[in-house]
């Protein structure tokens, strides 16, 4: 046990840097070494491959001969000469510009409802939960294809009230629009987000509303909303993320051509396509980055519009 | 209340979790000898395959490892092992991607072996040079065979044709006989699947009129307007009701013989290559028959023997001689080739193809019979394909599809496939 004058000694001395190295390494020390594996796994499994990829970018890599340096050529080849480059640009900017909104709207409209207590709230939170939690799966991908194909459960179901449906799978006008009602249809997991959010705005704003006559439409537009906003904008820069990323559906529903036609050519499965079934992973590698960068925009523009209209509790706005 | 480790602790705690981790992962290094195959193929093939693969291991005790993909996945799955520096050590080859696998490094050359483990003595030399790439040999054929029209042989019996003879008849003919029987057709059914975006078929067009795919100097072998042609021709057949319509069809974009028109009772003639046609008949319930493309009125022959697919070896193989021996016995064994027998083909191997003359079911004969009738009517093999010919392949779908689906006429989309083709080309 120190006495009292040691005590004192040693606080009026600064403790020397090998003491707060030492001293900081005995506290957290532990900890990096239980964060070690998932640190390996980042650095190894996600930054380096990132960082290879944007060297790569830069080269011509066909996958089996070593990548040969071409400098800017695949970005310079990206934007000026690819037309199926803007192909799959236009086909990915319409599938989330449709299904983002529409899987919000649906997601709120049905939060909205699963918030007054319904009886039995956690069956249905669950059953409509469910289809997110499958709906990225190739299974439901095949399921898909088969439901919506020439003879599937769509066209019979048409065919009862007398509607000869085309094949809407491997139809150009329609194969884009069954991906939107997969997503859509995948609406659960904001659900539950904004059923959270729902939870937290207090009661008697809406009984103060209601005393003073404003209709329910009112309270939504004027309540519910704003108090909503953070939340809203969450769920909007992930689903909006979510889409540009999205590969699996479109692989499977199109049998990995993107078609018919180019039209449910996604731009991850166009750069899939490059990287793997034409060689040309150098290419493949400047279009993954070109995306991120458009997803940062997007991400960016979101983040610089929010505080025109997202509140946050604390902002005292 | 946290609870504070001693040093001693600590590192007792690491060390056992490191033992454990280490104890699990050895069992990914317990590997001894065995062999990676893989191929594409349809469900009677791999039938067929592995029940070769369990004759070898029990003759052997060598492991094989097989691993086997449908034909639109298997290219892209070998790229990546490939890139992997992990490529299956037997890898079942194709005419058009030989040439690019093996000049660019990922093939063993198989001319040491020759003789030795691999006994070709009975082998037929022109089937043998057809895997020879730059001099050196690449890769072994694995059977011979050629383009066909397939039909269901009940329902042309119910309408009552008889086709002609298969080495003279014409396009002509042929839709001389679809305006006849399209209305006695089962409903649903068509006459035949549309063709414009099937390659060996706008391939076998190019060679009637002398053309080909492809130069020997990588260019492309044929003008704008004979590509116009052709897809006028399937664009005409499909707008007076011989070929299914453009939604129905393009649900056959996976290539599976299961989704194919044909199988799914959707057209009456439908297009594979002659080994498929016991794989295809084992989908079907009606009998099918094989007969030779349509040629060109006053044309050239447009059908060749190709070789329908070769056994390759990896250059990064690590057990080279195992699996040669491996190699050596899905050819020339005659046991193996009793299980094979010419769904892959029929054997270059002259031993081996008489050992399977006797047992072959009627529709194997088909397969021979037919195959001595195309082989009195054939050009010579045509000039390796160059690279990124496969991405010609792939882009002739949407081409075809832009036509069908009336987004564009056939001339002009023919004049966009072309000028693209020759852009792919020129890419390095």
């Amino acid at each position: 046990m120190a006495t009292l004058t040691e005590t004192a000694g040693r606080r009026r001395a600064a403790p020397a840097l090998g003491d707060r190295i030492r001293r900081e390494l005995r506290r957290s020390g532990p900890g990096y070494l239980f964060l070690l594996p998932w640190l390996i796994g980042f650095f190894v499994l996600t930054l380096g491959p990132t960082l290879a990829s944007l060297y790569l970018s830069f080269t011509n890599y066909d996958l089996l001969t070593t990548p040969r340096w071409t400098g800017l050529g695949n970005y310079e080849y990206a934007f000026t000469q690819d037309e199926r480059l803007g192909n799959a640009l236009r086909v990915t900017f319409t599938y989330v510009l449709w299904s983002v909104p529409l899987k919000l709207a649906a997601a709120l409209g049905l939060a909205m409802v699963l918030d007054r207590s319904v009886r039995a709230v956690g069956i249905y939170r669950a059953t409509f939960y469910l289809p997110s939690l499958l709906g990225a799966s190739v299974a439901i991908a095949v399921l898909w294809r088969q439901i919506f194909g020439g003879e599937g459960l769509v066209n019979q179901l048409l065919a009862t009230v007398g509607i000869h449906g085309p094949a809407w799978v491997s139809h150009p006008s329609y194969a884009l629009s069954t991906l939107v009602i997969l997503a859509v249809w995948q609406f659960g997991s904001p659900m539950i987000i904004f059923l959270a959010g729902l939870r937290q705005i207090p009661q008697d704003l809406y009984e103060a509303a209601s005393m003073e006559g404003a209709s329910g439409w009112r309270q939504f537009w004027k309540i519910t909303l704003p108090l909503l906003a953070p939340v809203i904008f969450f769920n909007l820069v992930l689903q909006t993320i979510e889409g540009f990323k999205a590969f699996t559906q479109a692989f499977i529903v199109s049998g990995g051509t993107g078609g018919p036609i180019d039209s449910t050519l996604f731009y991850s499965l166009y750069l899939y396509q490059e990287a793997f079934a034409n060689f040309r992973m150098g290419y493949a590698s400047a279009l993954a980055w070109i995306l991120l960068v458009i997803i940062a925009v997007f991400t960016a523009v979101a983040f610089g519009t929010s505080k025109y209209w997202v509140y946050y509790e604390d902002e005292g706005r | 209340m946290t609870r504070t480790f001693t040093r001693r602790e600590f590192g007792g705690l690491v060390a056992s979790t490191t033992a454990i981790s280490a104890l699990a992962s050895t069992g990914a290094f317990a590997a001894g000898e065995s062999v990676r195959l893989i191929w594409w193929g349809n469900p009677d093939r791999d039938k067929r395959t592995n029940d070769v693969i369990d004759l070898y291991m029990k003759q052997t005790g060598t492991e094989v490892v097989p691993e086997t993909y449908g034909w639109n996945d298997y290219w892209q799955k070998l790229a990546t092992q490939a890139a992997g520096r992990n490529l299956p050590d037997l890898i079942q080859m194709d005419y058009r991607y030989i040439f690019e696998y093996a000049r660019r490094q990922q093939l063993a050359a198989l001319d040491d072996y020759v003789g030795k483990t691999l006994e070709l003595a009975d082998f037929d030399p022109n089937q043998l040079a057809s895997g020879k790439v730059d001099g050196h040999l690449y890769g072994i054929s694995m059977g011979a065979n050629s383009m066909t029209y397939v039909y269901d042989q009940a329902v042309l019996g119910k309408v009552g044709v008889e086709l002609p003879d298969p080495t003279k008849w014409t396009n002509e003919d042929f839709e001389k006989i679809g305006m006849e029987v399209k209305d006695k057709l089962p409903d649903g059914m068509f006459f035949v699947q549309n063709m414009g975006s099937v390659e060996p078929r706008l391939e076998t067009w190019m060679r009637q009129r002398g053309k080909a795919l492809y130069t020997e100097d990588g260019t492309i072998g044929y003008e704008v307007e004979d590509l116009a042609d052709f897809f006028t021709y399937w664009k005409d057949l499909q707008d007076k009701g011989l070929t299914p319509p453009a939604d129905v069809q393009s649900q056959d974009a996976d290539g599976k013989m299961e989704t194919s028109m044909i199988v799914t009772g959707k057209s009456l003639f439908g297009f594979i290559h002659s080994n498929q046609l016991v794989a295809n008949q084992k989908l079907m319930p009606d009998e099918i028959n094989i007969t030779m493309i349509p040629n060109l009125t006053g044309g050239q022959p447009g059908q060749y023997l190709k070789p329908s697919m070769l056994l390759s070896m990896a250059a990064t193989s690590s057990d080279k001689d195992a699996a040669a021996a491996l190699m050596n016995f899905f050819i020339t064994n005659p046991d193996a080739n009793k299980i094979l027998q010419i769904e892959r083909g029929v054997s270059g191997d002259a031993s081996v193809r008489e050992e399977l003359i006797t047992g072959l079911s009627p529709t194997e004969k088909m397969v021979i019979d037919y195959l001595d009738i195309v082989a009195t009517s054939v050009g010579p093999l045509p000039p390796p394909p160059p690279k990124n010919a496969g991405e010609l392949e792939l882009a002739l779908r949407p081409a075809w599809d832009a036509i069908s689906f009336e987004q564009v006429t056939p001339a002009d989309g023919a004049k966009k496939y072309y000028d693209d083709a020759v852009a792919i080309l020129a890419r390095a």
